[in-house]
């Protein structure tokens, strides 16, 4: 025990990777927020009076509620809403003909976080194609592989090009799944949401590559509310991959984002994410809060959604990537890797709401706990009435490292149907000694041990990621947990 | 020269002393059986010379190939040559035989100043030795240990110790479970290992696999220490006899 | 996600009622004082609101109507001996003690105590050598804080039954508790317990709930301390069977001091909405905790189930296991929590939670929860929710056995995971034959 913790001690974490910050010259709204704030970014991104009007009723609307505070397994200072930018975006020409006219320091703060933004340019090392959306601060900078796309009739662009492009599908879509009455954070973004991804995949195509958003913050001071939306017509399938980093800072900037997904009949819809966001420094100051709502909805018989995510970074993370399935057969997946490492705190997991026939979930969850965090999984898996033949299998798993930390579970199962099946195991454990000291004895190091049974751990997890993707979190699990050997 | 040389080792679990004065030295190109009734220590020798924490060394000296084996982490005893196969094998759910012993390799390697080996090497080398120890090509892609049968268990670290070639090779127990086709298995591995640089450590409570792996030296443990040596003859006269005579001549003396 | 200023505090009309009563209820000046925190705890609390977690899945409002009297209209309602003959257990043997409406009535109990064996007393006789215990452990352990109810019952309560197991007593037959509630009208009745278990004693409890009257706005909140001291051993079988149209919140807060055993078994049968909390602490090292709950739901029952074990100490085992079967439109809740504080290294808990529905209109919610500080320790929960096994089903049909029968013995097989281990035989028989009978229609 003494022996482990002075390990613990002694071994001192390794450096946020994506911790520099870019002299990029931006503009911002005025700090603060009220209606002028509201019509401020609605007007800087010249949209149409029905969206601004949209803005303003989700503003009214949030003005009436009541910062959520209790519920989850979080502890953190009282957000001064009045002291956040909600608008920062750089600086550029009004029409980009070409990259050539992306701020150079732009293209560098991508090019050293590893993304491209010239097609011919790949991943590092990477052969399969990725198309990529690159939004830093508020506004999306460069899309990429836009014509190619465009060629099968996918629509792959920023939110704000969607609004003035496609007004028709933004209408008819945003806040299908997420209304801005959901809740206190999904008011707020439809409010001053600033940009993100749109995807439309049409009737029977198959996007024939990843689509990708990463996100950046960079401006002090600054809160990102990003917004994304992807529908997969009948028979559409797409795999969408996000990522995201942020500079050290002191200060905890806010995240709040609203991701929406429509899978229509026969529709697919694959969400990757690894979220790397600040997590703030050993002594828990600085750091993002990622406070965001996902939700997708199988509205056609037998579609899918299946979300994956690996979450590292942030200083708080409290997310909850949820599948309604409504269409008969449908399908919902959540596939979660959540670590947390000094005072980070996570309350993570999701919500499948089965309503259609014969419909199936599958959750799994691998929580990692090490340092002086808190890592919970909150799950609601709900089977209404006449949702006959339902099943879901929830496996959640907790591993702590070190006696500081902690792990919880909180699955809520509701059930309304005689004929569901629903199983759920969940179980929490330390990481063998045993299986350090076999290791150790085949010539591998605690710590490379520690990264090689926690990878395994998280298998099928990681398992579900798209191969650069997989190889990237299996990197970033390991990185987060230097430093960390119980 | 003695590639390890125990004297006079003194160690133990918490406040219990296990072991009382253990002597041991073995050259290069040897094969020592330790035999030894249940709770002589047998199993305590090879978890301290493997480094395991739980265990404190009181008092005497190991020399392993020269340097002062009890020093080392156990991560370096290992990359100097030394290599426990486990009474029981661990489990590590999700990590794949493969990726496991390409890292230790890499590892081991690495602390030898070699450069890692090429993936294509690396294969080949796998496939010849899973075929030493007869594990089937679908094994070496399963988790470490997962959902193995204790043949395979015990086969699996004949086959670690087969592609990670170390000089010195502890097995405990490595007999114990197996049916007499698993040990045939188990044993024409060792035996093929077997080389005049290389030499071998075999604990066991049963004469049987001495059978198939002829060692150069008996030794009978009784309560920490070496207290008679010999050769295979020895062990034969053990399986006759039964340890109760040990334990009796060791009573007497303890009486005289 | 909660509007600004939503705050009714639906316990408020109660408040006027729950003063006055205070100068009407018996007890010393210390008990005064003790009630008086009780009602200042409800009147901050309330009762729980519709969006309060621990209640989430037991809205209570529907409980608690203006008409709800505080005391029953006749104190000792007129009850023979012979009226509760049929409550008592075939076979059993057992120190008989009998509660109605929460005053201890030893004219309706069989106890014949010899000199140091057990003291079983009310509010008005506890013997002068067990004032000191009790008032040590009185109230010390259901924090009024933690639950409105808690605080309720202790703003309320008319007696208190205490019994106490002296040092090293092994018991040679079990106690058996009969709580009864009898009342015709809206009335809510607070029966309150202390049970102390010396040191290295042994003792087997069994407590059943029983309702006589014709109502059903009735109100239980029942109370039981439990203090279970060093190395005793304690079985607690809480049964609910002779209680339809009852409403009943029975609580149970046990405390376990350094290598005590305490094992519980919940069995609901009846009663129409059925609140059981169920929390323990093993507060000392080498306590194993054993709860164990069954509960068999028709017609528009309501019963919920919530367990807290709280280790604090190392070295502590506890197991939950749980089955449940819902027909009709009955609504079912496991609400399972295993909490492991820092300091408890090497714990090892488990919880196991099945249900069957057999109905399109029942409905059953879980949550079991585990909160985890400690990183040398084995906790896990299965949870699962099904129907009956059709093959099985098919198999028995195709042996002989009719539809019907066929259900009834596979429910039973399910059920038996509980009932098998009840360690009473007269009383695991005689739960057998109750199952028996409500699930052989």
């Amino acid at each position: 025990m003494a022996k482990e913790n002075q390990l613990l001690e002694e071994i001192t974490g390794s450096e946020y990777k994506y911790g520099f910050s870019s002299d990029i010259e931006t503009e911002t709204a005025p700090k603060g927020l009220n209606e002028d704030t509201v019509r401020f970014i609605s007007a800087k991104k010249n949209e149409p009076e029905w969206m601004l009007a949209s803005r303003l009723k989700a503003f009214r609307y949030w003005l009436t509620l009541e910062e959520p505070r209790h519920w989850a397994h979080i502890q953190y200072p009282v957000i001064d809403f009045q002291d956040i930018i909600y608008y920062a975006a750089p600086k550029r020409p009004k029409e980009l003909k070409s990259l050539d006219e992306v701020d150079p320091e732009l293209l560098r703060t991508f090019e050293k976080l590893g993304i491209s933004l010239e097609e011919q340019k790949r991943l590092s090392g990477v052969q399969s194609t990725i198309a990529i959306d690159a939004v830093i601060d508020s506004v999306s900078v460069k899309t990429t592989f836009k014509e190619t796309l465009a060629e099968k009739g996918i629509i792959f662009c920023s939110f704000s090009e969607a609004v003035q492009e496609h007004p028709e599908l933004v209408k008819q879509y945003m806040g299908s799944v997420v209304p801005y009455t959901d809740n206190y954070y999904a008011a707020l973004n439809a409010a001053v949401f600033s940009d993100g991804s749109f995807c439309y995949i049409p009737k029977g195509v198959r996007c024939p590559m990843e689509l990708s958003t990463y996100f950046r913050i960079n401006t002090s001071g600054t809160g990102q509310f990003e917004r994304t939306l992807i529908i997969a017509d009948e028979g559409a399938y797409v795999s969408y991959l996000e990522g995201c980093t942020a500079p050290m800072r002191d200060e905890n900037q806010l995240h709040a984002a609203v991701v929406e997904i429509i899978a229509h009949k026969n529709g697919e819809v694959k969400y990757s994410t690894v979220q790397n966001w600040y997590p703030g420094d050993k002594q828990g100051k600085g750091g993002i809060y990622n406070f965001v709502t996902k939700r997708g909805i199988c509205l056609g018989d037998n579609s899918k959604i299946s979300w994956t995510q690996v979450e590292t970074g942030s200083a708080i993370t409290w997310k909850y990537p949820s599948v309604i399935l409504k269409g008969n057969n449908s399908v919902g997946e959540f596939y979660s890797v959540a670590v947390t490492n000094n005072y980070q705190q996570a309350d993570t997991g999701t919500k499948m709401t089965h309503l259609g026939k014969n419909t199936r979930s599958t959750i799994v969850s691998k929580g990692i706990s090490a340092g002086f965090s808190n890592n919970s999984y909150r799950g609601l898996v709900r089977i209404a009435k006449g949702a006959t033949g339902a099943r879901n299998h929830s496996q959640c798993d907790s591993l702590l490292m070190g006696d500081k930390c902690g792990a919880h579970t909180f699955p809520y199962i509701e059930i309304k149907d005689k004929s569901a099946i629903v199983e759920h195991e969940a179980t929490t454990s330390k990481i063998g000694e045993d299986q350090i000291f076999y290791c150790n004895q085949r010539g591998i190091p605690t710590e490379k041990a520690v990264a090689l049974i926690v990878n395994g751990y998280c298998k099928e997890v990681l398992n579900q990621l798209p191969m650069e993707f997989a190889v990237e979190a299996q990197k970033l699990l390991t990185v987060s947990l230097e430093g960390s050997v119980g | 020269m003695h590639m390890l040389s125990i004297k006079n080792l003194r160690a133990g679990i918490a406040d219990k002393e296990i072991l009382k004065g253990f002597n041991l030295e073995v050259k290069p190109g040897e094969v020592h059986a330790i035999m030894g009734p249940n709770g002589s220590g047998k199993s305590t020798l090879a978890n301290v010379l493997a480094g395991r924490s739980d265990y404190s060394v009181t008092d005497g000296e190991v020399k392993f190939n020269g340097k002062d084996l009890l020093e080392l982490s156990p991560e370096d005893r290992a990359r100097e040559g030394l290599f426990l196969a486990f009474q029981y094998p661990v489990e590590i759910p999700g990590v794949s035989n493969i990726n496991f012993l390409k890292t230790a390799l890499a590892e081991i390697r690495q602390y030898r100043g070699l450069a890692p080996m090429e993936a294509k090497d690396f294969l080949k080398l796998i496939k010849e030795k899973q075929a030493l120890v007869e594990l089937q090509g679908t094994l070496a892609n399963r988790s470490v240990n997962e959902g193995f049968s204790g043949g395979e268990k015990k086969r699996n670290e004949i086959f670690q110790m087969a592609v990670l070639e170390p000089t010195l090779s502890i097995l405990d127990e490595t007999d114990s479970g197996l049916d007499i086709d698993a040990l045939r298995i188990v044993a024409n591995g060792v035996n093929k290992l077997r080389s005049k640089d290389r030499s071998f450590v075999v604990i066991t409570h049963y004469q049987r696999l001495l059978d198939y792996i002829v060692p150069d030296f008996v030794h009978v443990m009784f309560d920490g220490k070496i207290v008679k040596s010999g050769t295979k003859e020895l062990a034969l006269e053990l399986e006759e006899k039964g340890y109760d005579w040990i334990r009796k001549e060791q009573g007497e003396k303890i009486e005289a | 996600m909660s509007t600004i200023a939503e705050k009714i505090n639906t316990g408020e009309k109660l408040l006027p009622s729950l003063e006055k009563e205070q100068d009407l209820l018996s007890g010393s000046e210390a008990i005064r004082v003790i009630r008086r925190k009780g009602v200042d705890s409800f009147s901050k609390q309330g009762l729980p609101a519709r969006k309060s977690e621990e209640y989430k899945y037991s809205p209570v409002s529907l409980l608690f109507k203006p008409e709800l009297a505080l005391r029953a209209p006749i104190q000792s309602p007129v009850l023979k001996t012979r009226d509760i003959d049929s409550y008592r257990i075939p076979q059993l043997d057992a120190y008989q003690i009998t509660l109605v409406n929460g005053f201890f009535s030893p004219e309706l109990s069989a106890l014949q105590l010899e000199d140091g064996m057990i003291s079983v007393s009310s509010l008005s006789t506890i013997p002068a050598p067990l004032v000191p215990l009790f008032t040590k452990h009185f109230g010390n352990y259901a924090s009024i804080h933690a639950d409105p109810f808690t605080a309720l019952n202790t703003a309320v309560f008319a007696d208190v039954l205490f019994i106490s197991i002296p040092e090293k007593k092994l018991l040679d037959k079990p106690i058996q508790i009969l709580n009864i509630i009898h009342a015709d009208s809206p009335v809510l009745i607070s029966p309150r317990i202390l049970i102390h278990v010396g040191k290295g004693a042994s003792v087997q409890i069994i407590e059943n709930y029983i309702y006589t009257g014709k109502s059903s706005q009735v109100v239980s909140n029942a109370l039981t301390e439990i203090v279970v001291e060093e190395g005793s051993r304690a079985l607690f079988y809480k049964i609910q069977d002779h209680c339809t149209d009852l409403n009943l919140i029975s609580t149970t807060q046990v405390l376990q001091k350094t290598g005590s055993h305490f094992d519980t078994h919940t069995v609901t049968l009846s009663g129409k909405w059925i609140r059981n909390n169920l929390n323990i602490v093993p507060d000392g090292e080498h306590c194993e905790t054993h709860l164990n709950g069954l509960f068999i739901l028709n017609g528009a029952q309501h019963t919920d189930n919530h367990t807290l074990v709280d280790h604090r100490k190392p070295n502590c085992e506890s197991n939950q296991l749980y089955r449940g079967i819902l027909d009709d439109k009955s609504t079912g809740v496991f609400n399972g929590k295993i909490y492991v504080r820092p300091d408890a290294q090497k714990t090892n808990a488990y919880q196991s939670s099945k249900n069957m529905l057999l109905s399109d209109e029942a409905s059953m919610n879980t949550k079991p929860q585990l909160e985890i500080y400690a990183d040398d320790v084995k906790c896990s929960h299965g949870s699962s929710t099904g129907q009956i096994d059709e093959d099985a089903l098919f198999y028995l049909r195709a042996r002989g056995l009719s539809i019907d029968s066929a259900r009834a013995l596979l429910m039973l097989a399910f059920a038996r995971d509980v009932v098998n281990t009840i360690r009473i035989d007269a009383l695991r028989t005689e739960v057998e034959r109750l199952i028996e009978k409500r699930l052989t229609k």
